[in-house]
C-alpha cells in the first residue's frame, strides 16, 4: 500500500489492521492446539460459572462428619456426594476448586487488561514523543523491570490488607514494563513511516495520530500475546494466595486451599492436589491458545 | 577501547537504575500502610512509646530526608541494620524487640552475604537442569518446524509453564521425598537438599528456553549459510552444532538476562516451600516482619545483580557474534 492511498483513505490503514488481526485469528484457530485449548477452557469456564450455583453446594459449608472424604474410587469411604472429596472441615472440594477458578480467572483477566493498558499508554507516549520523555519513562521501566515483580507484590500486599481490587492493582502495576517496552519500540518504528508523517503534515493533532492511527494498528497484535499473561497472572494470584497475601479465607482460592491442604498432605493428599490439577488444566488450556496466537502472529509478521 | 567505553556507559546506566530501584522501594515501603514499629514494639505498646521509638529511629522524618540519609550510607557500602534480627543469627519475633540492643542487631549486608551463596547454588543448579530439559526438546523442535517434534515442544512448554511452582514443589516433595524417600526436601543439610528445589525451578524456566530455542534454531536452519555448509561437505551434526548452536546461543543468552528477575521470583516461592535458607526465604521473612532496611538491601542487591548480569550477557553476546553492537 502506498503512502498516497493511506492519506487519501485513512480508513485503509484501519482496514489493514483489522485484516491482520483476523488473519492471526484464523491462522491460530486452524491449529489443533488452539482448538484443544479453547474447548478445555470453555468447559472449565462453564463449570466454574454454573456448577456452584446449579448443584446448590455451598463451598464454605462445613460438615465435620464428612471431613476428609477421599475422591471417587479412592480409599474406603468415598461418596458420590463429593466427587473430589472434602477438605479438613468437610467442605466440598469440587465446589471449592470451581469457585477458586472463578476468582483466578477474574483476577487474571482484569490484571492483564490493566497492565496492557498502562504499558501501552506509557510505551505509546515514550515512543511517540521520544527525547527526554522517552528517556525518563524508559529508565523508570528499566528500574521496575529489575525488581522481581513478586517481591514488589508481596512487599505491598504484605504490609497492607489484600483485597481483590488491591491485588489486581498491585499485579497490574507490577507487570506493565514489558508492554511499555514492546509498545515503545513498535511505535518508534511506526512513527517514521510516511502515513504518520503525512498525517502530521496535514495538521493532525498528536492525540489524533496516536489514538486513531497508531493504536488500532499496534494494539491488537500485542493483545494476542497478552493471552499468555492471563495465565501468568493467574499463577501469581495463586502464589499470593498461597503466601496468605491473596483473597482472604473463607473465600476459597487456589492459593489458600493449597496452603491449607499442605498441612494435611499425609492423611488427605487430595486437598492440596485437586485444586492444583484444576489450575494446571486451566493454565495449560490458556497457554495453548496463547502459544498458537503467538505463533500465528510471528508467522504473519515474519511472512508479511 | 570499545569494551571500556561500553562498560563505562552501561555501569553509569546501571547506577541510575539501582538508584531508581532504591527510591521506588524506599518510598513504597513508607507510603503503604503498616507500621514496622508497631510490629517491633508489640501490639500492646502504648501509642506514645511507638511514636517515641519511631522518632528516635528517624521514621517520622520526611521521606526525602530519610532517603538521603539512607543513600549516603549505601554509597559508603553500609546497607544499615535489620529492624528485627539480632546479630547472633536467630530471628526474633516482634514482641521481644528491645531498643537498647540496637547495636547488636544484624547488619543487612551480613544477612545477605550469608544467604546469597545458597541461592546462587540453587539458581545455577536449576539453570543446569533447565538446559538439560530444554535443549533436546527445543533444538529438536527447531530442526523440524511444523512437524511433530515442533508440536511436542509446544505442548511441553505449554504444560511446564502451567505448573504453578508452589504446587509442583508440594507434589514432588510428597512423591519423591515422603513416598519414595529418594531426596531430602525440607531445610538444608548439604548439596542433596538443593536438588529438589532446583528441579522445580528448572521446570519453571525450561519452557521459555524451549520457546526461544525452537524459534531461533528454526530461523537459523532456514538460512543460506546452512545450506552452503551442506554443499561444503560438512555432516549434518557438524552443521547443527558448529553453525546452528553458536547462532542460537545469542538469543538464549539474552533471554537468560531478561528472565533473571523471573528466576528470582521463582526462587522466592521455592525457597519458602522447601524452607531453603537462601535469599528468597530471607526476603519473605523480611516482608512479613516489615524489616524495611533488609527489604531495601535485598532490592538494591538484586537490582545490582540484574544490571551486572545483563552487562555480562551483552558482552558475551558480542564475543559470540561480533556483528552485534551495544
Amino acid at each position: 500500500m502506498t503512502s498516497i492511498d493511506t492519506l487519501a483513505a485513512p480508513g485503509g490503514r484501519r482496514a489493514e489492521a483489522r485484516s491482520i488481526s483476523s488473519r492471526i485469528w484464523r491462522l491460530a484457530f486452524a491449529s489443533v492446539e488452539f482448538r484443544i485449548g479453547l474447548i478445555v477452557f470453555a468447559v472449565l469456564l462453564f463449570a466454574a460459572l454454573l456448577y456452584p450455583e446449579l448443584s446448590g453446594i455451598d463451598p464454605t459449608k462445613m460438615n465435620i462428619r464428612a471431613k476428609m472424604t477421599p475422591p471417587l474410587f479412592m480409599g474406603e469411604d468415598w461418596s458420590w456426594a463429593h466427587p473430589l472429596g472434602t477438605d479438613q472441615l468437610g467442605r466440598d472440594m469440587l465446589a471449592r476448586s470451581l469457585v477458586g477458578l472463578r476468582y483466578s480467572i477474574l483476577i487474571g483477566v482484569t490484571t492483564t487488561v490493566l497492565m496492557l493498558a498502562v504499558g501501552a499508554l506509557i510505551g505509546l507516549v515514550a515512543g511517540y514523543y521520544g527525547k527526554s520523555i522517552d528517556t525518563v519513562l524508559m529508565r523508570l521501566t528499566d528500574a521496575q523491570l529489575s525488581i522481581p515483580m513478586i517481591i514488589l507484590a508481596i512487599t505491598i500486599l504484605g504490609v497492607s490488607r489484600p483485597t481483590i481490587p488491591s491485588i489486581i492493582l498491585v499485579l497490574g502495576l507490577a507487570g506493565w514494563p514489558v508492554y511499555a517496552r514492546v509498545m515503545r519500540s513498535t511505535i518508534m518504528a511506526e512513527r517514521k513511516k510516511e502515513y504518520v508523517r503525512g498525517a502530521m503534515v496535514l495538521g493532525a493533532t498528536d492525540f489524533r495520530i496516536m489514538v486513531l492511527l497508531l493504536l488500532p494498528l499496534v494494539l491488537p497484535p500485542m493483545a494476542f500475546v497478552a493471552v499468555l499473561d492471563v495465565a501468568r497472572m493467574m499463577i501469581f494470584e495463586s502464589v499470593l494466595g498461597f503466601l496468605g497475601l491473596g483473597v482472604q479465607p473463607p473465600t476459597p482460592t487456589f492459593g489458600n486451599i493449597i496452603a491449607d491442604g499442605r498441612k494435611y498432605l499425609l492423611n488427605a493428599w487430595w486437598i492440596a492436589t485437586m485444586p492444583g490439577i484444576f489450575l494446571c488444566l486451566t493454565l495449560t488450556s490458556i497457554n495453548l491458545m496463547g502459544a498458537s496466537l503467538e505463533r500465528a502472529r510471528n508467522t504473519i509478521y515474519g511472512g508479511a | 577501547m570499545f569494551i571500556l567505553r561500553f562498560l563505562l556507559r552501561r555501569l553509569a546506566q546501571g547506577a541510575l537504575i539501582i538508584f531508581l530501584v532504591s527510591a521506588l522501594i524506599f518510598t513504597l515501603l513508607r507510603v503503604v500502610p503498616g507500621d514496622p514499629v508497631r510490629l517491633m514494639a508489640g501490639g500492646m505498646a502504648p501509642e506514645a512509646l511507638i511514636e517515641e521509638i519511631a522518632t528516635e529511629m528517624g521514621l517520622r522524618d520526611p521521606i526525602p530526608v530519610q532517603f538521603t540519609r539512607y543513600m549516603s550510607g549505601v554509597v559508603q557500602g553500609d546497607l544499615g541494620q535489620s529492624f528485627v534480627r539480632p546479630a547472633n543469627g536467630a530471628a526474633v519475633g516482634g514482641a521481644s524487640f528491645d531498643d537498647s540492643t540496637r547495636s547488636a542487631r544484624a547488619e543487612v549486608w551480613d544477612l545477605i552475604a550469608e544467604t546469597a551463596p545458597k541461592t546462587i547454588q540453587l539458581a545455577c543448579l536449576a539453570m543446569v537442569f533447565a538446559l538439560m530439559i530444554a535443549i533436546p526438546i527445543g533444538v529438536w523442535g527447531g530442526l523440524h518446524p511444523g512437524g511433530w517434534p515442533d508440536r511436542i515442544a509446544l505442548y511441553c512448554s505449554s504444560v511446564f509453564v502451567s505448573l504453578p511452582n508452589f504446587w509442583l514443589g508440594i507434589i514432588l516433595a510428597l512423591l519423591l521425598s515422603v513416598k519414595l524417600k529418594l531426596l531430602p526436601a525440607i531445610g538444608y543439610g548439604g548439596f542433596a537438599w538443593t536438588i529438589l528445589p532446583a528441579l522445580v525451578l528448572a521446570i519453571e524456566i525450561a519452557p521459555f528456553i524451549i520457546r526461544s530455542l525452537t524459534v531461533s534454531v528454526a530461523q537459523i536452519m532456514g538460512q543460506n549459510f546452512i545450506d552452503i555448509a551442506g554443499v561444503r561437505g560438512l555432516s549434518r551434526n557438524q552443521i547443527i552444532f558448529r553453525h546452528g548452536a553458536k547462532n542460537a546461543a545469542v538469543p538464549l543468552l539474552n533471554l537468560l538476562g531478561v528472565q533473571f528477575s523471573m528466576l528470582l521470583g521463582g526462587v522466592l516461592v521455592v525457597e519458602f516451600i522447601f524452607d531453603y535458607p537462601g535469599l528468597g526465604l530471607l526476603t519473605i521473612n523480611a516482608v512479613m516482619q516489615r524489616d524495611f532496611p533488609l527489604i531495601q538491601g535485598i532490592a538494591i542487591v538484586t537490582a545490582a545483580a540484574f544490571v551486572l548480569i545483563n552487562i555480562v550477557v551483552d558482552l558475551l553476546s558480542t564475543l559470540i557474534d561480533p556483528r552485534l553492537e551495544y
